[in-house]
C-alpha cells in the first residue's frame, strides 16, 4: 500500500519550492532559488522512482483515495484525490526526472538572465501542476492540472516578455489551446451528464452502460454518446499535444527559453494529451469511430509535420517539428489501441527529445544565443560532449536498432500494420514514410551543425567552447536512458502485466499482444529482427541521402529547391496553416468583432442598452433623487411610507 | 354595579385626554404650549397605570418625565425663546403627514376590523389587597428573573454617559480657570513670598 | 435567581464588558505616549473572549446549548460561530483604526472602549433569548455606534451623519419596540420559544402579524436593507473611515443573528407571512444598491451601496428554509470579512493628512504598491462575485436556496443586477491598474495592519477551498437552533 503522505510530499514539494523561489526570490538570491527548487524536485524524483520500482517489482497496489472533498453540489461530489497505479508511476518518474535534469541545466542556460529566480519558480510550479495532472483520480482535478500546466506554459513562452515574437507566440498558444480546452470541457460535461460523477473509477465501471445511447447535438443528427465523449476529450488532447490542425502554437512556442522547450514542449506537457487518452482507454475502447479519428489525426500529423522539419533552418524549430511528428506517432498508437506502446514511446521520447533540445540549447549557448543552422557547422571538434550526446539522441530519434526510440517506434509501426481499423493502411504508410523523413531532417541537423565548414562569424568562432558541467551533466544523464531504456522496459511494459487492469484493451483490438505472440521473443531478437525490416532500410536511405548531400555536394540543396519550388514553398510556409488561420479566423474574428462592435456594441448596447440604461438610470435616479437628499425628514418619511406599504401588503 | 363602571369610565376619560393632548403636542405652534401639553399627556398615562394598580410606575413616570425631563425641556425652550416661525406646526409637510397617518389608521382598522382579540391569550387583571407592595414585586422580578436585561440596561446608560461626555466635554489646554477650593485654603504666607537676593551692584556708569 | 452557572455561561460577554470598563478607565489615566497599551488590551480581550468561547466546543464532551438567567440568554453554536467571526473582524478593525486615529489626533481610549461596548451589544443580539434582551443588545450596539460616528466631533459631516443615524435609528427602534410589544401582547410571553408556540397555534392572529411587520422594519433598518437603507450611504461617508469599517462589518453579523432569532426562531411559524415581504426587501435592496452604486464617485459611498446590495443577496437566503438560513449565514460571514478588508485597505491608504475618499484617489495603486493593489483586487473581485473567489460561491449558494424555494423571478433579477453591479467594481479595478498614479508617496502600513489585510484578502481565496467546512458549520449551527 502506498503512503498518502509520500504522495502528498511528491506533489507539494515542488509547489512549496516554487512559492519560496517566487515570493522570496530576492531574499534568498540566485543560489538559494536554484538550491531550493532542485532539492524539492530531487526529493520528488527519488520518491517517484521508489514508487515506480515498487510497481516494477509488483509489490505495490494501486492507490486510489480522495484526500479532500471540495464541494458537493447535489449528487455531484468534487474531490481532490490521487490515483496512483503503474501508468501514473511511469509518468511521475519521467516528469520528475526530466524536470530535475532541466532544473540543473537551467543553472547554466539562464546564467545571465535577470529573471533567474522567476524562471526557477515557474518550472517548479510547472512540475507541481504536471504531477497534479497525472496523479489525479477525477476529471475536475485533471482539468485543473490541465489548465495549470497550460498557464505556466504561457507564462514561460512569454518569459522574455520584451520580445515581440514571444508575446505573439504566447497569445497564439493561449488561443489555440482554448479551442482544445473547449472540446475537453464539453467532454467532461458530457461525462458528468452521462455518469453523474467525476471519479475515474466510477466512470470506468459504468462505461459499458452508455454504449448504444445517442445524443442529438444538432437537431436531426444522432451521435453515439460514447463517441461524442471520446472525440470531445480527444479535441482537448489535440490542443495540448499539438495535433494538426491545432498544432500551430508549438513551433512558435520555441520563442521561450530552451529548457522550457525541453521540459514542457517536448517531454511532459505536450504528452499530457497522450497520457489522458491512455488513461481513458476504457472509454475509448468502446468507440471504433473515435479511435479511427484519433489514428488518422496522428498519422496526418506524423507525416506532414515531419516534412516541414526538412526545410527549417532554426535549430529549435527543426526539433519542434520533429516533436510534432513524434507526437503524431504516439497518437497513431493510441488510435490502434496500442495504448501501452504510446506510453512507451512517450517515455523514450521524453528522454531523447529532452536530450536533443538540451543539446541544441548547449549549442545555442556556445554561439551566444544564435539559432540559425546556416551560421553553424563544424562544431564537433569544439564541443565533444554535446556532439556525442546529440548523436545518441539522433540515433534514438531515427530509431536505429538498439536505441530506445527503435523499440518504441518499431512497435508502433508494427501495431499499425496489424490493425484492421478503418484507415489503418493509410496510417501504416504514413508512419513508414515518416521514418524516412525523420532520418532526413535528423541527419540534416547533425550535418549542418557539427560537420562541414564553419559558417559562423569570426567573433563567434573565437568564443565557441564546450558548455559548463551543469549543462553537459544533464545531457549525459539523459543520454543513458536514451540508449538503455528500450532494452529494459519493452518486455514488462508491452508484453508483461505491468499495465494490467490500468490500460484496458478489448481482446479483438489488442494488436500489441498479437505482435508479442508471433514476433517478439526477447529484446535482442527484436533488435536483430529490426535490421531486416522496412523502417531500418528507409532510415539508412535517409542517412545515405543526407550524407551525400551535406557532406559531398552541398550545392545539391539549391538545385533541389529550384526543382521542387512549389513543394518547397508549401513546406516553408508550413502548408499555410498560419496564413489560413490568420486570414480566416483571426481576420474573420476581427471583422466580426468590428461589425459586432459597430452594430451591436455601439448602436445596440452602447446606444440602447448601456447609454439607454444609463439614461434610464439617470432619469430614474433623478426621479428618486428626492429620496437621497440628505434631509432627515425625507428619510424618515420614506421609512414610514414603506411601513404603510408593507402593512397594506397584508391587507390586500 | 356602578363600581365596575367607574374604572371603565375613568379609562376612557384618561385615554381620551392622552390622545387629545398628544395630538395637540405636535399641532400647536407655540413650543411652550407643546411642552406643557406633553406634561398633560404624561399625567394621563400615569393615571392609566394607576388604574392598572401599577402605582410605582405611575409615580416614576410623573417624577422622572414630568418632574425632571419636561422641566428641563421647558427651561431650554424658554431660554432659547423659540419663536414659532412656521404657519403650520408641521411645516410644509402637513398634508403628507396627515395623508400617511390616515392611511395607517385605515389600514389598522381594516386589518383588525373587529378581529383584534381573535386568537389572543385570555388574560385578566389580578386585584391585590391595599397593602400589596408594588415596588417589592417589581424589584423581585427585576433582580431575579430579569436580572440580565436589567444589567444590560445599566450598561446602556453607562454607554450613554460615556458618549455624552465624549461628545460634549471639551478640555482646552489653554483655558485658565480658578480653583475656589485652593483660593479659600490659601494662607497669608502663600500669598507673598519674600525673596532674599544679593544686592545688585550699581551700574550708574562709573565703571572702570 | 441566578447562580454561578449563569455567569459561566455568559463568560465571554462578561469578559468583554469588564474589559470595556477597564479600557475606559485606563484610557483616562494613561500618558499619551503609552497609549499603545489600549490597543493591546483590546486585542487581548478579543483573543481571550475567543478562547473562552471556543473552549466549550473543543472539550471532550459534545457541546450542548444552554440557557442562562432564566432563559434571557442562550449559549448555542449559532451564537458562538457568529461571535468568533465578530472577534476576528473586530480585531482587524481595531488594528486598522489605530493608525487612522493616530494620524488624525483622534486617538482616545473611548474609541476602543465604545468598540468593546458595541461588541457586547452584538454578542447579546446573537445570544438573546427573549425580546427584551435582544432589544437591549440592539440599543447597546446602536448607542455605541452613534457615538463612534460622531467621534471626530469637530468634523461637520461626521456630526451630521451621527445625528441622522441617531434620529432614524431612534425611529426604527421605536417601530421595532412597537412591533415587539404587539408580539408580546399576542403571544403573552417574551421568550422566543413561547412566542414560536403561540405563533404555531395561531398563525393568523392579526396582532401577531402587525407586530411582525414592525419587527421586520426594525431588523431591516439595522441591516440596511432597502427601503430602510437611506442612512447607510450618508453615515458610511460621513463617519471617520475607522468607524465605517467597524459599523460595516461585525454589526452585520449581529443584525443577521437578530434577524434569525426573531424571524427564524421566534416567528418561524409565520414564515409564510414574512418570506414574501423579505423577498421584496431583498429585490429592492439588490436593485437600489446596484443602481445607485453605478453613479458614485466616492468610494465609501460606493461601498455603502454595495453593502445594501449584499444585504439584499443575504436576504435572498431567508426565503429558502433551513438551507437558506445556512446559505445566508455563510454569505454574511464572508461579507463581513470582505467589508473589513475593503475598508481596512481604505484606512491604510489614507495616510497622514491624506483621506482616500474618491475612486480617483486609488489611481495607479498598482504602480505605488503592487501587492496592496492585488489584495484590493481580491477583495473587490470577491465583492463583485467573480469566480474563483468566495464572493462567487456565497452568491451561488443563496441563489440556489432561493431557486429551490421556487423564487425563479427573484433569482433572475438578482443575477441580472449582480452583472450590472460588476460594472462599478470593474471601474475601481480599472482605476487601480490602468490609470497613472498622481502621487508616488509611499504607503505606510504597520506590520499588524498588513497582517490583517493579508489574512482578510487571502481568505477570499482560501475560503473557496474551505467552503464545505464553513457551510457545514453554518448548517449545523442553524440546525441546532
Amino acid at each position: 500500500m502506498l503512503d498518502k503522505n509520500i504522495l502528498l510530499v511528491i506533489a507539494m514539494a515542488p509547489l512549496a519550492a516554487a512559492v519560496v523561489a517566487g515570493l522570496f526570490g530576492r531574499k534568498i538570491g540566485r543560489t538559494g532559488a536554484h538550491l531550493v527548487t532542485i532539492a524539492a524536485v530531487a526529493l520528488s524524483f527519488v520518491l517517484s522512482a521508489r514508487i515506480l520500482w515498487a510497481f516494477v517489482q509488483g509489490q505495490a497496489e494501486p492507490f486510489n483515495e480522495n484526500l479532500y472533498t471540495w464541494m458537493v453540489a447535489g449528487d455531484l461530489r468534487m474531490h481532490v484525490g490521487f490515483l496512483v497505479d503503474s501508468l501514473t508511476a511511469v509518468m511521475m518518474a519521467v516528469v520528475t526526472f526530466v524536470s530535475l535534469m532541466v532544473h540543473v541545466y537551467t543553472i547554466g542556460y539562464m546564467h545571465d538572465d535577470p529573471g533567474y529566480q522567476r524562471f526557477f519558480s515557474y518550472i517548479s510550479l510547472f512540475t507541481f501542476a504536471m504531477l497534479m495532472l497525472v496523479m489525479s483520480n477525477n476529471f475536475l482535478q485533471l482539468f485543473f492540472g490541465w489548465e495549470a500546466v497550460g498557464l505556466v506554459s504561457y507564462l514561460l513562452i512569454g518569459f522574455w516578455f520584451k520580445k515581440e515574437s514571444a508575446i505573439f507566440a504566447n497569445l497564439k498558444a493561449f488561443l489555440v489551446n482554448r479551442v482544445g480546452d473547449f472540446g475537453f470541457l464539453l467532454g467532461i460535461a458530457a461525462i458528468v451528464m452521462a455518469f453523474g460523477t467525476l471519479d475515474y473509477v466510477e466512470v470506468f465501471q459504468h462505461a459499458e452502460s452508455v454504449v448504444g445511447k445517442t445524443i442529438s447535438i444538432f437537431p436531426g443528427t444522432q451521435w453515439q454518446l460514447i463517441t461524442f465523449i471520446c472525440i470531445a476529450l480527444f479535441i482537448g488532447a489535440m490542443g495540448k499535444s499539438a495535433q494538426a490542425p491545432l498544432h500551430v502554437w508549438l513551433p512558435d512556442s520555441m520563442e521561450g527559453p530552451t529548457p522550457i522547450s525541453a521540459l514542457i514542449h517536448a517531454a511532459t506537457m505536450v504528452t499530457a494529451g497522450i497520457f489522458m487518452v491512455a488513461r481513458m482507454s476504457p472509454l475509448f475502447e468502446l468507440s471504433e469511430a473515435a479511435l479511427s479519428f484519433v489514428m488518422l489525426t496522428g498519422a496526418f500529423t506524423a507525416f506532414f509535420m515531419g516534412l516541414v522539419g526538412l526545410v527549417q533552418n532554426d535549430i529549435k524549430r527543426v526539433i519542434a517539428y520533429s516533436t510534432l511528428s513524434q507526437l503524431g506517432y504516439m497518437t497513431v498508437a493510441l488510435g490502434v489501441s496500442a495504448y501501452n506502446a504510446a506510453i512507451f514511446h512517450l517515455m523514450t521520447h521524453a528522454f531523447f527529445k529532452a536530450l536533443l533540445f538540451l543539446g541544441a540549447g548547449s549549442v545555442i549557448i556556445a554561439l551566444h544565443h544564435k539559432q540559425d543552422m546556416k551560421a553553424m557547422g563544424g562544431l564537433r571538434k569544439y564541443m565533444p560532449v554535446t556532439f556525442l550526446t546529440m548523436w545518441i539522441g539522433t540515433l534514438a530519434l531515427v530509431g536505429f536498432p538498439g536505441f530506445s526510440g527503435f523499440f518504441s517506434k518499431d512497435i508502433i509501426i508494427e501495431a499499425t500494420h496489424e490493425s484492421h481499423r478503418f484507415g489503418a493502411g493509410l496510417a501504416y504508410a504514413a508512419t513508414l514514410l515518416g521514418v524516412l523523413i525523420t532520418a532526413l531532417y535528423s541527419f540534416r541537423l547533425m550535418y549542418l551543425v557539427f560537420y562541414g565548414p564553419e559558417r559562423m562569424d569570426a567573433h563567434a568562432r573565437a568564443h565557441v567552447k564546450e558548455s559548463p558541467w551543469v549543462v553537459t551533466l544533464p545531457l549525459i544523464m539523459l543520454a543513458i536512458p536514451s540508449v538503455v531504456i528500450g532494452w529494459l522496459a519493452i518486455e514488462p511494459m508491452l508484453f508483461g502485466d505491468f499495465f494490467k487492469g490500468v490500460i484496458v484493451v478489448r481482446p479483438e483490438h489488442d494488436v500489441v499482444a498479437e505482435i508479442g505472440e508471433y514476433q517478439f521473443h526477447s529484446p535482442a531478437q527484436f533488435v536483430l529482427h529490426g535490421f531486416t525490416g522496412w523502417p531500418f532500410w528507409l532510415m539508412l536511405l535517409g542517412l545515405a541521402l543526407t550524407s551525400y548531400i551535406y557532406l559531398r555536394r552541398p550545392q545539391v540543396t539549391e538545385r533541389l529547391k529550384k526543382t521542387f519550388a512549389p513543394l518547397y514553398r508549401l513546406l516553408r510556409n508550413k502548408y499555410y496553416f498560419d496564413e489560413f488561420y490568420q486570414k480566416v479566423f483571426v481576420r474573420g474574428a476581427v471583422r466580426l468583432g468590428e461589425t459586432l462592435w459597430q452594430w451591436l456594441d455601439q448602436k445596440l448596447i452602447d446606444g440602447v442598452l448601456v447609454n439607454g440604461t444609463a439614461r434610464l438610470v439617470g432619469r430614474f435616479s433623478a426621479a428618486i433623487r428626492g429620496w437621497q437628499t440628505g434631509y432627515l425628514y425625507h428619510y424618515a418619511l420614506t421609512m414610514v411610507l414603506a411601513v404603510v406599504v408593507l402593512v397594506a401588503f397584508y391587507i390586500f | 354595579m356602578i363600581s365596575d363602571w367607574i374604572p371603565v369610565v375613568l379609562f376612557y376619560a384618561f385615554a381620551g385626554v392622552l390622545l387629545a393632548s398628544a395630538l395637540a403636542v405636535i399641532t400647536v405652534r407655540n413650543s411652550v404650549y407643546a411642552a406643557l401639553l406633553l406634561v398633560l399627556a404624561f399625567f394621563s398615562a400615569a393615571a392609566l397605570w394607576m388604574l392598572l394598580e401599577a402605582e410605582f410606575l405611575a409615580i416614576t413616570l410623573v417624577l422622572v418625565y414630568v418632574g425632571a425631563v419636561m422641566v428641563l425641556f421647558l427651561f431650554v425652550v424658554m431660554m432659547l425663546d423659540v419663536k414659532s416661525r412656521e404657519k403650520h406646526a408641521l411645516g410644509g409637510y402637513g398634508k403628507v403627514a396627515i395623508a400617511v397617518a390616515v392611511a395607517m389608521l385605515l389600514e389598522m382598522v381594516m386589518l383588525f376590523a373587529g378581529k383584534l382579540a381573535a386568537g389572543l391569550p385570555e388574560t385578566s387583571l389580578t386585584r391585590h389587597a391595599a397593602d400589596y407592595s408594588n415596588v417589592r414585586a417589581l424589584a423581585e422580578e427585576l433582580f431575579t428573573r430579569y436580572v440580565f436585561p436589567f444589567e444590560l440596561a445599566a450598561v446602556l446608560l453607562l454607554v450613554a454617559i460615556v458618549a455624552a461626555i465624549l461628545l460634549t466635554l471639551r478640555r482646552r489646554p489653554d483655558f485658565k480657570h480658578l480653583d475656589p477650593a485652593r483660593q479659600i485654603a490659601v494662607k497669608a504666607s502663600d500669598r507673598m513670598r519674600v525673596i532674599k537676593m544679593p544686592a545688585e551692584p550699581q551700574s550708574s556708569g562709573d565703571d572702570k | 435567581m441566578f447562580g454561578w452557572s449563569d455567569l459561566v455561561t455568559a463568560l465571554p460577554e462578561i469578559i468583554v464588558l469588564s474589559m470595556a470598563c477597564l479600557v475606559l478607565l485606563v484610557g483616562l489615566v494613561l500618558k499619551p505616549e503609552k497609549d499603545g497599551l489600549l490597543v493591546s488590551l483590546t486585542m487581548l480581550t478579543l483573543v481571550f473572549a475567543a478562547l473562552v468561547t471556543l473552549r466549550d466546543h473543543l472539550g471532550a464532551e459534545a457541546f450542548v446549548a444552554r440557557e442562562a438567567f432564566n432563559g434571557a440568554f442562550v449559549r448555542d453554536t449559532f451564537g458562538d460561530v457568529l461571535k468568533l467571526f465578530m472577534y476576528m473582524v473586530m480585531a482587524a478593525v481595531v488594528v486598522f483604526a489605530k493608525q487612522y486615529l493616530r494620524n488624525r489626533s483622534l486617538f482616545k481610549g473611548e474609541y476602543f472602549s465604545l468598540a468593546l461596548f458595541a461588541l457586547v451589544g452584538m454578542m447579546v443580539m446573537v445570544s438573546g433569548n427573549n425580546l427584551v434582551t435582544l432589544y437591549l443588545g440592539l440599543e447597546l450596539l446602536a448607542l455605541s455606534s452613534y457615538a463612534l460616528v460622531a467621534f471626530d466631533r469637530n468634523h461637520l459631516k461626521a456630526t451630521e451623519a451621527a445625528v441622522k443615524y441617531f434620529v432614524l435609528g431612534a425611529l426604527a427602534s421605536g417601530m421595532l419596540l412597537y412591533g415587539l410589544s404587539m408580539v408580546y401582547g399576542a403571544a403573552g410571553s417574551l421568550q422566543l420559544q413561547n412566542i414560536a408556540q403561540a405563533a404555531a397555534t395561531q398563525p393568523d392572529a392579526r396582532l401577531l402579524i402587525l407586530g411582525l411587520v414592525f419587527v421586520l422594519v426594525g431588523v431591516a433598518f439595522k441591516l440596511g436593507a432597502a427601503p430602510f437603507h437611506m442612512w447607510v450611504p450618508d453615515v458610511y461617508t460621513g463617519a471617520p473611515t475607522a468607524t465605517t469599517a467597524l459599523i460595516a462589518s461585525a454589526p452585520k453579523l449581529a443584525a443577521f443573528g437578530l434577524a434569525v432569532r426573531l424571524l427564524g426562531e421566534g416567528l418561524g411559524p409565520l414564515q409564510i407571512h414574512w418570506q414574501s415581504m423579505v423577498a421584496i426587501l431583498a429585490v429592492l435592496s439588490i436593485v437600489i444598491g446596484n443602481l445607485f452604486a453605478i453613479q458614485q464617485t466616492n468610494i465609501k459611498r460606493l461601498f455603502a451601496y454595495s453593502t445594501i446590495s449584499h444585504i439584499g443577496f443575504m436576504l435572498l437566503g431567508f426565503v429558502g428554509g433551513a438551507d437558506g438560513f445556512a446559505a445566508a449565514m455563510f454569505y454574511i460571514i464572508t461579507y463581513a470579512l470582505m467589508a473589513a478588508g475593503g475598508f481596512g485597505l481604505l484606512i491604510v491608504l489614507s495616510g497622514k493628512g491624506v483621506e482616500v475618499e474618491n475612486i480617483e484617489d486609488l489611481k495607479g495603486l498598482n504602480q505605488r504598491n503592487g501587492w496592496l493593489a492585488f489584495l484590493m483586487l481580491l477583495i473587490i473581485a470577491s465583492m463583485a462575485g467573480f469566480p474563483p473567489l468566495v464572493g462567487f460561491v456565497s452568491k451561488l449558494w443563496v441563489l440556489k436556496a432561493a431557486l429551490d424555494a421556487g423564487y425563479l423571478g427573484l433569482t433572475i433579477i438578482a443575477v441580472i443586477f449582480a452583472v450590472i453591479g460588476a460594472f462599478y467594481y470593474l471601474r475601481v479595478i480599472k482605476v487601480m491598474y490602468f490609470d497613472d498614479a498622481q502621487t508616488d508617496e509611499a504607503i505606510v502600513a504597520s506590520v499588524d495592519a498588513r497582517f490583517f489585510l493579508n489574512v482578510l484578502a487571502i481568505a477570499q481565496l482560501a475560503l473557496v477551498l474551505l467552503t464545505p467546512m464553513l457551510l457545514d458549520v453554518c448548517s449545523s449551527a442553524i440546525a441546532a437552533l
